[in-house]
This record gives C-alpha cells, sequence and structure tokens, in this order.
C-alpha cells in the first residue's frame, strides 16, 4: 500500500531527497564553492526527471488516498515545469557569478520550488494543494531576496511574501468554507457534492475565495500587483523563472481544481474566469506600454499571457484546456528565449534592463536582433510564428464554447499589446543611435536564445506535435 | 508544332526581357524577332496544311477545384490557325519594323537602354494574344485576355516619362476593366448552368441554355441571351466598341509599332474571334446578336464620323480601327462570322500596314504627328508612299464590282455590307445603310489623310520638311510584306470565308450540311470568282441539307444553326447593293479629292459655316466629356470623400484617438495605480475579492 | 436553583483561593522585600528593548533569527502532542511518518547551524 504510493510520487521523491541531500552535501563542504557543481546536478536532475516523466508516463493513478494525482495532464505541466526550470538554471550561472550571488541556496531552492509545483499539479486535495502551493510560494519568496544585499531585491521578497501570505489567506479561507459545506477536502469528493450541478451559497462563496488566492499566483488581474514590482526587483535569473515554471504549475492548479473538484458547475466558474482573462488582458497590454524597463514589461507581458491562457480554462471544455496547455507551452518557450536574451543585456559590465539600450541594437548583432525579432513577434502573436497559434486556439476554444465576446477583447488587447513587442523591434532595427548595450552571451543563452527563435519559427508546421499531447492530456482532465 | 508557336514568344520575352543584360541588347532583340519569325513561319505551316478538323493538344492541368477542372490545352481549329498567322505575322514584322522605329527615340536620354524591355513586352503580348486564341476553355482565354490587357498597359505607357502616355494607359485599363467584369460575368454563368467551362461542354449545352432562364439583377433572363450578351460585354471593351471606345484612341500615346500591332491588328479584334469562338452560343441568342448588329454598325458610323475630322494621323487611323471593328461585329451578328473574321484576317494585312506606313511618316518627319504639318511628302518617301497607298486603297475597299477581283477591303468589306442586307432584318437593314454611309466616310478621311501628307504643299516648320527621309530597311521590308497581303489576301482566300456555304463549312471544318455541294470547293481563285453566282440554284436544296443534318454545336470552328442561311442570301442580294459600296468608296474619293486637291480652302470654310457639326465631330460626340462628367467626376469626389471624411476623419481619426489618446490615458492610469505600496496592492486584492464575491452573490451563480 | 448554582461552587472557591493568594504576595512584597530602586530597576523590561520608544528603531535582526528559528521548534512540538497521544493508535506506519518529518526538521536544523545561523558574532 504505502510502496505502491510512495512508487506513485517517486519523482517528487528523488528531488525532495535529492535537494536535502545537496543541502546537507554543500553546508558540510565547500559551501558557496560547490554552487556551480550544485546548480549544473540540479539541472541535469530535474531534465533527466522531465524526459523520464515524458517517457514512462502512462496511466492515471492516484496515491495517499486521492491526494495526490498522477495523470497525463499532470505529467504534461510536470514536463514543461521540470524542462523549463532546469533551462532557466543554466542560463541564470553566468549571471549570478557576474554580480556575486551564485549561493548554493539557489539550485536547491528552485528544486525545492519544482517539487512544489509538481505536488500543485499533481493535488487531488485542497491540503495536498495548499501544500504544495506553499512550499513552491515559500521557496520563491526567499530566492526572490537572493540578492540579499540588493534594497530592491529585498524589497521584491517582502512584497511578495506579504501579498502571498495575503492569498494565501484567501485562499485557505475558500478551502475552510468548501471544506464547510462539502464536508471533504478532496476534490473528488467535493464533486461528488454538486454532481446534480447545484452549489450550495457557501460552496459558491468558497469557489470565489479559492480562485481569488489561485488567481494571484498566476498574477490575473486585479490580483497581479505584485508582479512587476517583484519581477523588477528580483535577481533576473529569478524572475525568469518566477516568469515560466509557477506559471505553469499555477495555470495547471487551477485548471485542475475548477475541472476536478467543480467539474459539474462550469458554468458558475467560466464567468469568474472569463472576467479575471479579459482585465488581465487588457490590463497587461495597456500597462505594458508605458514602460522602459524590460523586466517590468515582462512582467505585464505575462500577466496579459496569463489573461490569454485564462480564455483558454474559461471555455469550460476539454478543447479549452488543451488550447491552454498548447499555449503555456508555447509560452514558456518564447520567456525562456526572451529571458535569454534579457540575462545578457549589460553596460559596462553592469547589467541593465532599459530598452532604451536596444536601439540599433540589430547593427552590431544582427543575428540575436533577428532571434529577439522572430520573439517579439511571436510574443504579440503575429503570424505565422507558433506564438500566433497558441493565441488562435485560445481564441477558437473562447469562440466554440460560445465565449465570442471574450475572444474579441482578446483580439483587441493583442492588438494593443503588440505595440510594446514591435516597439522593441523598432528600436532594434529603426532606433536612433544611443548609447548602446554589450551583450556577451555564453553557449546556454545562445542556444536558448537562437533555440527558441528557431522553434518559433519551424514549430509552424505541426507544433513539434504538442497538440496532440495537449489533446491527451486534456482528455485525462476534461472528462 | 502548335506549343512551340505558343511559347515561342514566351522564351523569346523573357530571354529579351531579363537576359538582355547577359546577352547584350543586341542579341536580346534579335532572340525575340527570331524566335517570332519561327512562330510565324510555323504557323504558316499550321494554317496552309489544316484540315479543319478540330484538335485539341493538352499541355498541363491547369486548375483542378470543386468540379472546376480543366487542362491548359491548345484547341486548334480553323479559327486558331486564322488568328495564329494573324498574331504571329503582324507580331514579326512589328518587331522587325522597331528594330527601325525604337531605335534613337527621342523619349528616352543617351544611354539608356530601353529597346530590349520593349521586344520584351512585345514578345510577351504576343505570348499572351497566342493564348488568348488557342485556348481551349474561358479561364485560359481570360488568362490570355488579361495578359493581353498588361501587355497593352505596358505599351501604352511605354513612354512612361510622358504624363500623357501614363494617363492613356491607365484609361485603357480602366475602361477594360468595364468589360472584364462582364466577360468574367458572363464565364461564372456559364460555369453556373453548365458546371464546365470547357468549350466543349458549353457548346453542348447551347441548345439547353436557350431553353432556360437565369434570374439576374432584377428580373429573368433567357440564359442564352444573357450569357451572350455578357460576354459580348467583354467583346466590346476589347474591340473599342461604342461607349466602350474611348480608350483606343487615347491608346496611340504608345509607340506607332505598338498601335499596328495591338491596336489595329490582333488585341482589339479579340472581340471578334471571342463572338465567332461562341459561335454555337451566339447562334442561340438571337436578340444578343441583334444587339450586336445594332452597335457594330453604330460604332462603324459613329468612328468613321470623328475619323473625318482629326488631324493627328494615327488618330485618323485609330478612328479607323474602330470604325472597321464594328463592320467585323455587324458580320458576326448577322450570323456570317466566316465573314467577320475574313475582315478581321484582311483587316488585320492593311490595317497594320497602314500603321507602320504611318510610322514612317512619323518617323521621317521627326515625330511630328499632326497632318496638318504634312504635306508632299510623296517625292521623299517613296516606298512608304505606295506603301500608304496601298493600304488606303485596300481600307476603301477599291476592286471590280461585281466580281472577286480587288484589293482585301474590297471584298472583305463588301462581303460584310451585303450579309447585312442579305440578313434581310430590321437591324440588317439599319446596318447596311450605316455601313454604306460609313464607308462614304471611310473612303473620305482616308484619301484626306493621304492628300493631307503627301499631296498639296508643305506645311509646318521647314527644317523637318528638309530633313525627311525614307525610312531605314528593316522598316520598309514589313511594309512590303503587309502590302502583299493587303492587295491579295481578300481575293485568296474569299471563297473560303464567303464562298458557298458548302466551301465554307468544308474551310472551318463544319458538318456539311449539303454533300452535293462538296465537289464545287476549290480553293482557286477564278473558281471563288463564280461561286457567288453558281449559288443561284442552290438555296431550296441546301436549305433542306441543313435541316436535317442539325449539325451538333461545337464540331466546327464556327457554329450555324440550322435557320442561320445569311451566308447564301448574302449572294443573291440585288445588283445594287452589290455596288453600293463601290459607289460609296468613290463618292468619298470624290470628296476628299475636292476638297483637299481642288478646293483646299473649303474645309475650313465647310468648318466655319457648321461649326456646332464640326465641334460635335472634332470633339468625338464628346463621349469623354459626358464620361468625364457622368463617371469620372462623381467617382472622383465620392473617393475623395471617402479618402478625406471616410478614412482620414473616421477610420484614422477613431484608431489614432485611440492609439493616442485612449491607450496612453489607461497607461497612465495603470501607472499611477502601482504605486509601489504594499497597502494599495492588498487594497486592490480586497477590492477584487470584494467584487467577485458580490458579483457571484447577486448573479446567484449560474446564470 | 440551587444545584445550578452548585455546579459553580468549585469555580468559587478557586475564585476566594486566587483573589487570597493575589493579595498575600502583593502585601508580602510590601512589607518583607527590601526597597532599593534606581531607574534601571522601576523600568519595564522586554526582551532588552525600551518598552515606550519610537517603533521604527534599529535592532540587532538576529533577534528575529532567534525567535522565527523557536518558532518552527514550537510548531514542531505542537504537532509531536498529538502524535503522542494517538501513539497507540497510529501504529508503525505513525512512528516512521514522525521520524521522517523529524528528519527534514534536523536537515534544515544541521543546515542552519553550519551555516552560522545561531552564532551571535
Amino acid at each position: 500500500m504505502i510502496s505502491a504510493d510512495l512508487n506513485i510520487v517517486l519523482p517528487e521523491l528523488i528531488l525532495a531527497v535529492y535537494a536535502m541531500g545537496a543541502l546537507m552535501f554543500a553546508v558540510y563542504t565547500g559551501k558557496d564553492a560547490t554552487a556551480p557543481l550544485i546548480l549544473g546536478s540540479t539541472a541535469a536532475l530535474m531534465a533527466a526527471l522531465g524526459v523520464w516523466i515524458a517517457i514512462s508516463g502512462s496511466g492515471a493513478a492516484t496515491a495517499f488516498g486521492g491526494a495526490f494525482i498522477d495523470d497525463g495532464f499532470s505529467r504534461f505541466a510536470k514536463v514543461i515545469i521540470l524542462l523549463s526550470a532546469a533551462a532557466i538554471l543554466l542560463m541564470s550561472q553566468s549571471y549570478m557569478e557576474r554580480i556575486g550571488i551564485l549561493k548554493f541556496e539557489y539550485p536547491i531552492l528552485i528544486a525545492l520550488a519544482t517539487v512544489g509545483m509538481m505536488m500543485m499539479v499533481s493535488a487531488g486535495d485542497l491540503m495536498a494543494l495548499y501544500m504544495g502551493l506553499e512550499l513552491q510560494s515559500l521557496s520563491l519568496y526567499v530566492i526572490a531576496a537572493l540578492h540579499r544585499d540588493d534594497q530592491r531585491s529585498t524589497e521584491a521578497g517582502l512584497k511578495y511574501f506579504v501579498l502571498g501570505a495575503l492569498s494565501s489567506g484567501l485562499l485557505l479561507y475558500g478551502a475552510s468554507l468548501t471544506y464547510g459545506y462539502a464536508g471533504t477536502t478532496l476534490f473528488s469528493g467535493i464533486l461528488e457534492t454538486i454532481s446534480d450541478g447545484k452549489m450550495p451559497i457557501g460552496l459558491l462563496l468558497g469557489l470565489v475565495f479559492l480562485f481569488a488566492g489561485l488567481a494571484f499566483k498566476v498574477s490575473a488581474a486585479p490580483f497581479h500587483m505584485w508582479t512587476p514590482d517583484v519581477y523588477e526587483g528580483s535577481p533576473t535569473p529569478v524572475t525568469a523563472f518566477f516568469a515560466t515554471a509557477p506559471k505553469v504549475a499555477a495555470m495547471a492548479l487551477f485548471a485542475r481544481v475548477a475541472h476536478d473538484a467543480f467539474g459539474t458547475v462550469t458554468a458558475d466558474w467560466t464567468q469568474i474566469i472569463a472576467l479575471l482573462s479579459v482585465v488581465s488582458m487588457f490590463l497587461g497590454a495597456i500597462a505594458a506600454i508605458g514602460q522602459r524597463d524590460i523586466k517590468r514589461l515582462m512582467a505585464y507581458s505575462s500577466i496579459a499571457h496569463m489573461g490569454f491562457a485564462l480564455m483558454g480554462l474559461a471555455a469550460g471544455t476539454m478543447f479549452g484546456i488543451q488550447a491552454m496547455l498548447i499555449y503555456l507551452a508555447i509560452y514558456v518557450v518564447m520567456n525562456i528565449g526572451t529571458f535569454a536574451f534579457i540575462l545578457s543585456m549589460e553596460r559596462d559590465g553592469q547589467p541593465v534592463t532599459d530598452i532604451d539600450g536596444l536601439h540599433q541594437y540589430s547593427k552590431a548583432e544582427p543575428l540575436k536582433a533577428l532571434a529577439l525579432l522572430v520573439l517579439m513577434f511571436s510574443l504579440a502573436g503575429v503570424p505565422p510564428m507558433v506564438g500566433f497559434f497558441g493565441k488562435f486556439y485560445v481564441l477558437q476554444a473562447a469562440v466554440d464554447a460560445d465565449l465570442a465576446w471574450l475572444a474579441v477583447a482578446g483580439v483587441i488587447a493583442s492588438v494593443i499589446g503588440a505595440f510594446y513587442y514591435l516597439r522593441i523591434v523598432y528600436f532594434m532595427y529603426f532606433g536612433e543611435e544611443r548609447d548602446a548595450i554589450q551583450t556577451p552571451m555564453n553557449a546556454y543563452n545562445w542556444a536558448a536564445l537562437v533555440g527558441a527563435a528557431v522553434i518559433m519559427v519551424a514549430g509552424v508546421v505541426n507544433l513539434f506535435g504538442v497538440e496532440a499531447l495537449a489533446a491527451a492530456a486534456a482528455e485525462t482532465l476534461v472528462n | 508544332m502548335p506549343s512551340i508557336i505558343l511559347f515561342a514568344p514566351l522564351v523569346g520575352a523573357l530571354i529579351c526581357g531579363f537576359g538582355w543584360r547577359i546577352i547584350g541588347e543586341k542579341a536580346a532583340m534579335w532572340v525575340a524577332t527570331g524566335l517570332l519569325f519561327l512562330a510565324a513561319l510555323l504557323s504558316w505551316i499550321v494554317f496552309l496544311g489544316f484540315d479543319g478538323q478540330t484538335q485539341q493538344i493538352q499541355i498541363f492541368r491547369f486548375i483542378e477545384s470543386g468540379t472546376l477542372s480543366t487542362d491548359w490545352a491548345i484547341r486548334l481549329d480553323r479559327l486558331t490557325a486564322i488568328m495564329l498567322i494573324v498574331v504571329t505575322t503582324v507580331s514579326s514584322l512589328v518587331h522587325l519594323y522597331s528594330f527601325g522605329y525604337m531605335d534613337h527615340d527621342p523619349q528616352w536620354r543617351e544611354g539608356e537602354t530601353y529597346k530590349p524591355r520593349f521586344f520584351a513586352y512585345l514578345s510577351f503580348f504576343t505570348f499572351a494574344m497566342l493564348a488568348l486564341v488557342t485556348s481551349d476553355n474561358l479561364v485560359q482565354m481570360f488568362f490570355g485576355w488579361e495578359g493581353v490587357g498588361v501587355a497593352s498597359y505596358l505599351l501604352i505607357g511605354f513612354y512612361y516619362r510622358k504624363p500623357s502616355a501614363n494617363a492613356a494607359a491607365i484609361k485603357a485599363f480602366i475602361v477594360n476593366r468595364v468589360g472584364d467584369f462582364g466577360f468574367a460575368l458572363g464565364i461564372f454563368g456559364l460555369f453556373f448552368l453548365v458546371d464546365s467551362i470547357s468549350f466543349d461542354e458549353v457548346f453542348r449545352a447551347a441548345p439547353k441554355l436557350a431553353e432556360t432562364n437565369l434570374t439576374f439583377l432584377w428580373t429573368e433572363w433567357n440564359a442564352a441571351n444573357l450569357l451572350a450578351f455578357l460576354l459580348f460585354v467583354g467583346a466590346m471593351g476589347k474591340s473599342a466598341q461604342l461607349f466602350l471606345h474611348t480608350w483606343l484612341p487615347d491608346a496611340m500615346e504608345g509607340p506607332t509599332p505598338v498601335s499596328a500591332l495591338i491596336h489595329a491588328a490582333t488585341m482589339v479584334t479579340a472581340g471578334v474571334f471571342l463572338v465567332a469562338r461562341m459561335s454555337p452560343l451566339y447562334e442561340f441568342a438571337p436578340e444578343a446578336k441583334t444587339f450586336i448588329v445594332y452597335l457594330g454598325a453604330a460604332t462603324a458610323f459613329f468612328a468613321a464620323s470623328v475619323g473625318l475630322v482629326q488631324n493627328d494621323i494615327k488618330r485618323v487611323i485609330a478612328y479607323s480601327t474602330c470604325s472597321q471593328l464594328g463592320y467585323m461585329f455587324v458580320a458576326a451578328g448577322v450570323g456570317v462570322y466566316s465573314v467577320a473574321m475574313f475582315h478581321l484576317l484582311t483587316h488585320a494585312f492593311f490595317k497594320a500596314m497602314l500603321f507602320l506606313g504611318a510610322g514612317s511618316v512619323i518617323h521621317a518627319m521627326h515625330h511630328e504627328q499632326d497632318m496638318r504639318n504634312y504635306g508632299n511628302l510623296r517625292k521623299k518617301i517613296p516606298y512608304t508612299f505606295w506603301a500608304m497607298m496601298i493600304g488606303t486603297l485596300a481600307i476603301t475597299g477599291v476592286g471590280i464590282p461585281l466580281t472577286a477581283i480587288g484589293f482585301s477591303g474590297f471584298l472583305s468589306k463588301d462581303a460584310i455590307i451585303e450579309s447585312a442586307y442579305g440578313a434581310a432584318t430590321p437591324a440588317g437593314n439599319f446596318a447596311f445603310w450605316l455601313l454604306v454611309s460609313a464607308a462614304v466616310m471611310t473612303a473620305f478621311y482616308s484619301w484626306r489623310l493621304m492628300f493631307m501628307t503627301f499631296y498639296g504643299t508643305e506645311r509646318g516648320d521647314k527644317h523637318t520638311h528638309e530633313h525627311a527621309h525614307e525610312s531605314p530597311r528593316t522598316m520598309l521590308v514589313p511594309l512590303g510584306v503587309l502590302a502583299i497581303g493587303a492587295i491579295f489576301s481578300g481575293m485568296v482566300w474569299y471563297n473560303d470565308f464567303f464562298g458557298k456555304t458548302s466551301a465554307v463549312e468544308t474551310f472551318f471544318g463544319m458538318e456539311q450540311t449539303a454533300k452535293a455541294e462538296s465537289s464545287h470547293a476549290s480553293l482557286s481563285l477564278i473558281g471563288a470568282a463564280n461561286a457567288a453566282e453558281n449559288g443561284k440554284e442552290e438555296p431550296s436544296s441546301s436549305h433542306d441539307g441543313e435541316k436535317k443534318a442539325a449539325a451538333e454545336p461545337g464540331k466546327g470552328a464556327i457554329y450555324r444553326h440550322p435557320d442561320n442561311t445569311v451566308l447564301d442570301d448574302a449572294h443573291y442580294v440585288p445588283k445594287w447593293v452589290k455596288v453600293s459600296p463601290f459607289i460609296a468608296m468613290l463618292l468619298g474619293f470624290l470628296g476628299a479629292w475636292v476638297m483637299y486637291i481642288r478646293r483646299p480652302d473649303w474645309p475650313a470654310k465647310l468648318a466655319e459655316n457648321q461649326r456646332p457639326l464640326y465641334l460635335f465631330l472634332l470633339n468625338k460626340w464628346y463621349f469623354d466629356e459626358i464620361y468625364d462628367a457622368v463617371f469620372v467626376r462623381p467617382a472622383k469626389s465620392l473617393g475623395s470623400f471617402l479618402w478625406k471624411r471616410g478614412d482620414g476623419s473616421v477610420i484614422d481619426g477613431a484608431l489614432n484617438g485611440v492609439a493616442m489618446g485612449i491607450v496612453p490615458f489607461f497607461t497612465r492610469l495603470a501607472g499611477r495605480a502601482q504605486s509601489g505600496y504594499l497597502f494599495t496592492y492588498a487594497f486592490w486584492m480586497v477590492l477584487g475579492i470584494v467584487f467577485l464575491v458580490s458579483w457571484m452573490t447577486i448573479r446567484g451563480g449560474a446564470i | 436553583m440551587g444545584e445550578l448554582l452548585g455546579n459553580y461552587l468549585p469555580i468559587l472557591v478557586f475564585l476566594g483561593i486566587a483573589i487570597g493568594l493575589g493579595l498575600v504576595l502583593l502585601l508580602a512584597a510590601a512589607v518583607i522585600a527590601v526597597r532599593n530602586p534606581d531607574p534601571e530597576k522601576v523600568s519595564a523590561y522586554e526582551c532588552g528593548f525600551n518598552a515606550f520608544d519610537d517603533a521604527r528603531m534599529k535592532f540587532d535582526v538576529r533577534f528575529y533569527l532567534v525567535s522565527i528559528l523557536f518558532i518552527i521548534f514550537d510548531l514542531e512540538i505542537a504537532f509531536l502532542f498529538p502524535w503522542a497521544v494517538a501513539f497507540k493508535d497510529v501504529g508503525l506506519l505513525g512512528f516512521w511518518s514522525m521520524i521522517v518529518f523529524l528528519a527534514v526538521l534536523t536537515i534544515g536544523f544541521a543546515y542552519e547551524w553550519k551555516k552560522g545561523a545561531l552564532e551571535w558574532e
């Protein structure tokens, strides 16, 4: 019994034990001197786990009395989480070394956050959900403030922590209301109590609070306020991490709760999510226009993108989930590529994040400028880049679900949002002569930037088969 | 072989247009010209060796879409063969001619390369024209149709530094769009009803179309009539018939070889060719045919009347072309398609020659085109003079009345006039009288041209006259070749086009309606002369034969409805009818002689006396002015309204307002909300949850 | 009525004893104690800080560190109590679960120890 359960959670177990082992190893030997080693091994282990899950996983199983679910949906999310986390780790090494904060805790905290995220996407119980969420969040609070000597980094960590605590409070309140009215914390149990499609008002309130807490994690407006400040203040590799894996985990968890626990009352929650979606899209698009700092810009960008991903969820259909998963996979690749570039931006050896430095960049580095152009076009959703197809899928899902107004709003928002992506392209190619930046890159970052750009173009052919995988994953979540 | 004829000009155009940088200017021009001469040679072989049986040569799959499935194929029948020789012969001669004419063009600066471009356009035009005439289905034909339109546009606007040339090119293109729209509608309609665009299918379905009704615009129409009319609208545009003719005179802005090739001999006859090609359809569309007769006759009259007073040598010939095209349409409209094609063939020779001759004059006079500045050039450019003289004799129709001996125009034009009378319908009679009066005017303006140019006193710039010189040999050789055609083409093929019914039917590969007659059919010159008289005994028997046969549409190159006996009847018109065109020619000649040789002061006086009429004619019946007022100005003002108000104020204004006013406003608002203070953020979160909770509570969950 | 009030009698007794004890202690201090006051002695005492001062003052972050570390082990005890009470029922699985929990906690403790978080200077 217990051994069968442990077998199901083996990937999480391995990563958790590894994290503790690595912690002991590092603290008893060379401390920060071992950081590159730990970073490399962590990335390698996460990548290996990701590949392992992708290859070996099949079927659906539950562990610990239904609190942990291992199915196609969770595996799809876990593979993205693990691979993107590994990629971000590799990309961050040189940056962390340059500003002198390559501490051995950094990869371990990322590993622990990743364990939390894996828990989240596999959660089948409100308590498991909360546990995963907090494991992830607490790790993220700490790495947000990793640059202890930097005022903004600590400020970011503190803000994130305080607001995160508030959101956790909301979520817990929702969970307790749900428990109070459903009499169980198991998702399957909650679903059973509302199997007739009728929601008691208390459960409805519980749902709202739960979703509010989750909306904070995916930084959906109006629970997004932390995002720009935290993105800007955190060390750039941490920002890159925030923008990728945790977003996927939180979105997957969102979908998990919505469908596994409240799958019979889609009409109730789709309106909440549609609302969050439309506000996020517009806020992300409009607020980013005023930003000159590329990290803040990416913060708003990710708010807008989460709005789009939520659109898929708002459809409340299987195709909607499929569209959302495709969107997330594409989003993560685009962000990895873009942050690979942002990580390398510097002027006179100092990292910079001001987009003014990009003026006339194409003259100095035509290839990188081209790669960034492709990524910006893709982020903006310009056909034929892959980013367009992500948007296309969610829009189609929305239209199919009779949410045409949402789709129209999404199109308008993406048109507005295209402005700031294209402005970067404009600066690079048609800008005036300014104080230029340099972008020295190591092989990892270069590969991430160019690779992501190539994927954005080459993926047009068949999206590398993600479509079918996402469909299979969505099928396991929505019956 | 037909494939080589079709694609040789295309190859020539490509090599000449893109390859001249590699192989050199001269070589490129010779390649294009050489390939065309090859095509011309092969065309003659095809034409002379052709047995009248329709062949289809498939080249490749063209379109595969739903039920629309067609090949790119060459349909080789008599019509195609005729058009092949017309197009390739005139085109190859024009290529040759252009060596001389386009040399040292004053439009271009020293060292500029323009000749390969010109030759490439000419060759491309030839390819498109051949594609048009060899097509096996309507879409392929439309392709060629538009291809010649593009080539025409490029060549009219060849002197792109001249604003007037650009305007003329655009005008030609736009006026043709009107016609092409009708043509396209006709194709759509045919495809809609027949579910195919291949000629074979369409022809087979023609009898059925005559019994079908089709709703179009506000009411129901007979399908055959409607479709035939729509196709004719396309022909009207291309062939510059009344109401859509305005572009042709302006097209004279192009270089003269272009006028000769495109705007006299080939492209403008595409409309006639279309009607002849679609003869199985037209035979079942009597109302459409009647309309064609009226419009063709009106065009012939109108254009000839305008031609009377024009002073630009090329414009005179342009109106002449327009007028002659009217003749052809009358022939097609009364149902003698062979006669229409006959005139098309002879006209191609003499009109091309007239244009090339005019070009030679212009060349000699240093690009002076106003006839008022010519005079007494007979001695200075004798070869050109004789060529022009032959052309004039041909177009005015000089020949021996009541025989088949005469210049080519004499035979073909008289055939048309006789057919019009022979049709014995109100439309035919109307056409007969208009055509005869047009013949008077034709003779008048043609001789007027001759007298003003080659006789009388030298007028205009003395210096120019002193330096007037005969053109180089490359320009004279084409004139000579065309002169042979202008003299003999009528007599040689008279019997084939306008002989006895059986002869014509053999020639065009139609099913024999009267077997007895076939023995008489011969290609000999003398036999042709007798054909008209011999036909007398046959009418009753041949009528019976036709009824029995009731040939299937689409069997031969052209189709004749069993009830259509115009070709026969035309041979039995009264003598006075047969002589009337000759008389008309004499009247016109005398008029011109009196006015321009005997009493050169009369024209000015007449213009003074009849000022309103003179101005009416000089301004081409005010068509341009009326179109300008009715179509161009309203369209322009609507356009500028939509542009300034609609596009500028409403659309741009709204977009700019949103992009530069509303969005930045919200951006600033969002920026202000992002205060950086924790309590603000927490406050927003609380606001959010309060809103969501109230929303859900008030809405009560599921809607 | 009497019965109801009778139920509360022990509380009344407790109340009496509490009041009495309080009075005794207060009076004893007043009667027996040696009085030799100085400013430091009479000031309120809390973790070495002035009780009434500007809230936004600087003090050593180590105080927080210690208190946070304390809270972790404090909560650990809170978790151990119910476990100990139900020890008989949770069986071997429960035992090993708690051992794993403690091991994880110990790893954290070892980390902070080696990191030097427990050293004051």
